[in-house]
């Protein structure tokens, strides 16, 4: 099975700061792994034990050796994209990467929250059905099958290729890679591409009007010492006539 | 997609927010049309809301209603609606993926609201995290994953017509092979009542501390994602977060919990949330109704007295 995993596609929200003022500011401007990266990246692996190839996919000023020090052995980079409001404009740079690496039969993506967008929409671009919130792929018969929770029930489904499939992380990345597997990643092949290069246009439709803060009351903080902090707490709370 | 393009359409493959959204859809103007892929009782529930009318689509028995996204798109360019507005379940944002890049809309997600403005429409969206909210003006056609609140008291609306949309596209290879209980507890996914624990916890044998307060209380304890999938000490279906329990209680208790979006997605319907915690910057600290900042050791046996007094 030929599967791309892409990475690396947006910000990490932990890196915005919201000031007083309802402004947000972006401390590191950089693309970061999303947290549910990993998870995809774990599926493309489980997809392609047996035979078959993984690519990476990463676009933006982040680093592509992420993946390359994780056991995919290839990635493409599109350099020059940013961030977007957009979650179809995000897709369609990373459809035109897969477009660019040739015949693939699945793509794996993280399930982002703050961006729940992207990979139904990437599949919508590359005209292929998606199925997200999953969280384990394997490959069985030629064909994609995966789990996903859906209220009380774990479902299975099996999928014709070509797909894309969004992964949500179950837990916390638990393997971090050494520095043998990171100097090692630096000497795998990365293919550095543009949206020029790519022939993909995504004008930015949207026109960003400012932020603010909710409009919900801040978090009631009860301060001093543990016993009167928590008298007040148990007041407050018959009050809400949650006790 | 032409500028002349009108009208509003609501992608259901389930009834929350479903209300909701028709009544969002309603304030732009224009006409309402529900989108209802899922068994009949779901075209009912649709008509009831108060639409202009219900599109209607079952899929067959091992169809997942992903298999259905070229139909449903397919359908969304003869119709040209201005707006989509689906959920972020699963199901229902692949429906307006597919149905949004056909008509070249733009997906903006965590829509809480939405006003027509001239030509385009204006939507309010969280932004950072949920920490602030964006307005964002859509001169083109739009797609919004929508995530206000739901409306529990809409009113009963005349019933609209259901019409079956079959236009003989075939679904996609895709189909559902096995079904299992996932093993989540109905303890926790239903308590009036939760205490939850996070990676504050410095040992698995201070969960005693957690149950004392959960039996005063008369709640069920729960867990953030590490302390059951990496330390394993609370059992995995009571894990509340984005792949665990979303849940819906009166009351919920974090203590030593940071308050992750992961996390805080499986508590967003939870009516009052208390945070305690010992970093005054934790996230926690931006969306609980209240609050101590102070170590869990000392706070949970206080507030074990002060409950008790």
């Amino acid at each position: 099975m030929r599967a791309v995993v892409a990475y690396t596609w947006a910000r990490d929200v932990a890196d915005a700061a919201v000031r007083q003022d309802g402004t947000v500011e972006w401390r590191k401007d950089k693309m970061s792994p999303g947290e549910d990266d990993h998870a995809a990246l774990a599926a493309g692996l489980a997809l392609t034990t047996d035979g078959g190839t993984l690519v990476g996919l990463t676009c933006g000023n982040g680093d592509a050796s992420w993946a390359l020090a994780r056991g995919v052995e290839q990635a493409v980079h599109v350099t020059d994209a940013t961030p977007h409001d957009d979650d179809a404009a995000t897709a369609a740079v990373l459809a035109a990467g897969v477009r660019s690496i040739g015949a693939v039969d699945v793509v794996l993506v993280g399930d982002s929250e703050e961006h729940p967008g992207v990979p139904v929409a990437l599949a919508a671009h590359l005209g292929w059905p998606a199925v997200v919130g999953v969280t384990t792929a394997a490959a069985r018969d030629g064909r994609v099958e995966v789990v996903r929770t859906v209220g009380d029930l774990e479902e299975t489904l099996s999928l014709a290729p070509p797909v894309v499939v969004a992964v949500a992380a179950r837990s916390a990345e638990t393997r971090v890679p050494g520095m043998k597997e990171l100097l090692a990643a630096r000497k795998r092949p990365v293919t550095r591409t543009t949206l020029a290069e790519l022939g993909v246009d995504v004008p930015d439709t949207l026109v960003a009007r400012g932020t603010r803060l909710p409009a919900t009351a801040p978090t009631r903080v009860f301060d001093g010492e543990p016993g009167e902090a928590t008298r007040q707490l148990v007041a407050a709370l018959r009050n809400e006539g949650v006790l | 997609m032409s500028a002349t393009a009108t009208g509003a359409w609501v992608i259901a493959t389930e009834e929350k927010r479903l209300a909701a959204m028709v009544r969002a859809a309603r304030a732009l103007g224009g006409t309402v049309t529900v989108v209802a892929v899922g068994p009949r009782a779901l075209a009912d529930a649709a008509s009831a809301a108060g639409p202009d009318g219900v599109l209607w689509l079952e899929p067959a028995g091992a169809e997942p209603v992903e298999a259905h996204a070229a139909h449903v798109a397919a359908a969304a360019a003869d119709a040209a609606p201005r707006t989509l507005l689906a959920t972020v379940e699963p199901g229902a944002r692949a429906l307006l993926g597919a149905a949004a890049v056909r008509l070249g809309a733009a997906v903006v997600p965590g829509v809480l609201s939405l006003r027509t403005e001239g030509e385009g429409v204006v939507v309010e969206c969280s932004a950072a995290g949920g920490a602030a909210i964006a307005t964002l003006a859509c001169p083109g056609p739009l797609a919004a994953l929508f995530a206000g609140d739901d409306d529990v008291t809409a009113a009963a609306a005349p019933s609209a017509p259901v019409r079956v949309l079959d236009d003989g596209t075939a679904p996609a290879d895709l189909r559902v092979v096995g079904r299992a209980a996932s093993g989540r507890s109905a303890g926790v996914r239903d308590a009036e009542r939760v205490v939850s624990v996070g990676r504050g916890l410095k040992a698995k044998a201070d969960l005693a501390l957690v149950e004392s307060l959960a039996s005063t209380l008369g709640a069920e304890v729960a867990c953030s994602m590490p302390v059951a999938e990496d330390l394993g000490w609370v059992a995995k279906e009571r894990y509340v977060g984005r792949s665990g329990q979303h849940i819906s209680p009166r009351l919920y208790v974090a203590l030593g919990i940071s308050g992750t979006p992961q996390h805080m997605e499986g508590v967003r319907e939870a009516k009052v949330v208390v945070a305690v915690n010992n970093d005054p910057a934790a996230a926690i600290f931006r969306t609980a109704d209240y609050g101590i900042v102070g170590d869990l050791y000392d706070v949970v046996p206080a507030l074990v007295a002060a409950l008790s007094s």
